[in-house]
């Protein structure tokens, strides 16, 4: 029980994602597996726990990282002719990455009702005035550094940001904000929107198209004017427009 | 919440508290949580986390209970499918199952396998 709790919190802790699995019933053949666990990651580390089901044990990983990698909580039944086996595999996926570029007024409420959904965010500007501690008190992380430069570097030592990742594009000049985009333009983020108005956005587009040659549906996915239609005014109303469009693109909520 | 969920539940038993975990593990139709919602159930009512409220969650809490007294983890079927015209808090329309579990500092566990 010990190692399978500092397993869950340990990962927890570095935003990693884990399995927990449980055993919900066993019978026959089964019947020692219960109130047995077992962690899992969702790569070959060996599992922690105590849970060994014989034969069906590579079955029961398998099934695990898949649900792992779906993000989904997963029950499991297994019947043989001496026994049945009912798990349940409970996800505890890797937190979002919300990188929120642009520390100005509508990053401050983003950042706070991102980390309350728990998202892991960082903050970029190339303002330290903006982009500090004080400021951003509940973000991960918050850089002041030369907004592409820096961008570059959270992708890390992989050539792209993952599709654990959605990116805000809310710095205080558009010519920024269309720097960044085309340099995530290929990526396979979950969530990429910028701020601006349709007006303006459209004629982003022309120019990018007219200039550099870039087919107009590239940025069919990208999330411009941000944030959901409901009104929003103040820069706070404005923040809960955008979280509330990143949590139904990632959950796959029925707004369109 | 997952995160936390843990913390609180390894610092309960760093107390040397015995607790009762519930899970839901299956929802069908209108529920108040999602599956995969987790509570603890407090020895001394100091519960922690919900599995939706209102009278289901009375339930959960008295098998919590039962739980923590036997031993046996157990999966319990809540049902808020009475029609909203009763006289009852349970009209949300669905039903789920909770699997329960007791967590028990190691030594506690290791007696009991």
């Amino acid at each position: 029980m010990r190692a399978v709790l500092t397993a869950l919190t340990t990962a927890a802790a570095q935003r990693e994602a884990v399995a927990l699995i449980t055993v919900m019933s066993a019978e026959g053949e089964f019947a020692d597996a219960r109130r047995r666990h077992l962690v899992v990651w969702p790569d070959a580390r060996p599992p922690v726990g105590d849970l060994t089901i014989g034969a069906l044990q590579p079955q029961l990983l398998a099934a695990a990282r898949q649900a792992i990698n779906q993000r989904r909580h997963t029950q499991l039944h297994y019947q043989t002719e001496q026994g049945a086996l009912t798990l349940f595999v409970e996800v505890q996926p890797q937190p979002y990455h919300l990188i929120i570029a642009g520390a100005g007024h509508v990053a401050v409420p983003l950042a706070t009702m991102a980390a309350l959904c728990d998202f892991t965010v960082t903050v970029l500007d190339d303002r330290p005035q903006y982009a500090n501690r004080q400021r951003f008190p509940t973000a991960h992380r918050v850089i002041a550094g030369p907004f592409r430069e820096e961008l570059c570097k959270l992708r890390g030592n992989r050539p792209t940001f993952d599709a654990q990742t959605c990116l805000v594009l809310v710095t205080r000049g558009h010519q920024y904000d269309v720097e960044l985009l085309l340099e995530v333009l290929d990526d396979p983020l979950a969530y990429l929107g910028m701020i601006g108005s349709r007006r303006r956005i459209r004629a982003v587009y022309e120019l990018l198209e007219q200039e550099r040659g870039i087919p107009r549906h590239k940025f069919d996915r990208v999330h411009a004017p941000i944030g959901l239609n409901i009104g929003a005014q103040t820069p706070a109303e404005i923040a809960v427009a955008i979280l509330a469009e990143i949590i139904n693109t990632v959950r796959g909520g029925a707004i369109a | 919440m997952a995160a936390n969920f843990y913390q609180q539940l390894q610092a309960l038993l760093d107390e040397g508290l015995t607790v009762a975990v519930a899970t839901i593990v299956n929802v069908k139709g209108s529920t108040p949580r999602e599956v995969g919602a987790k509570m603890i159930i407090h020895p001394y009512g100091q519960h922690i986390g919900t599995v939706g409220g209102g009278c289901g969650e009375a339930d959960v809490i008295r098998a919590g209970l039962d739980v923590l007294t036997d031993g046996q983890p157990r999966t319990v079927r809540i049902d808020l499918t009475e029609p909203i015209a009763m006289q009852s808090t349970g009209v949300c329309g669905g039903i789920l199952d909770v699997f329960i579990e007791r967590w028990a500092p190691d030594a506690e566990t290791m007696e009991s396998h």
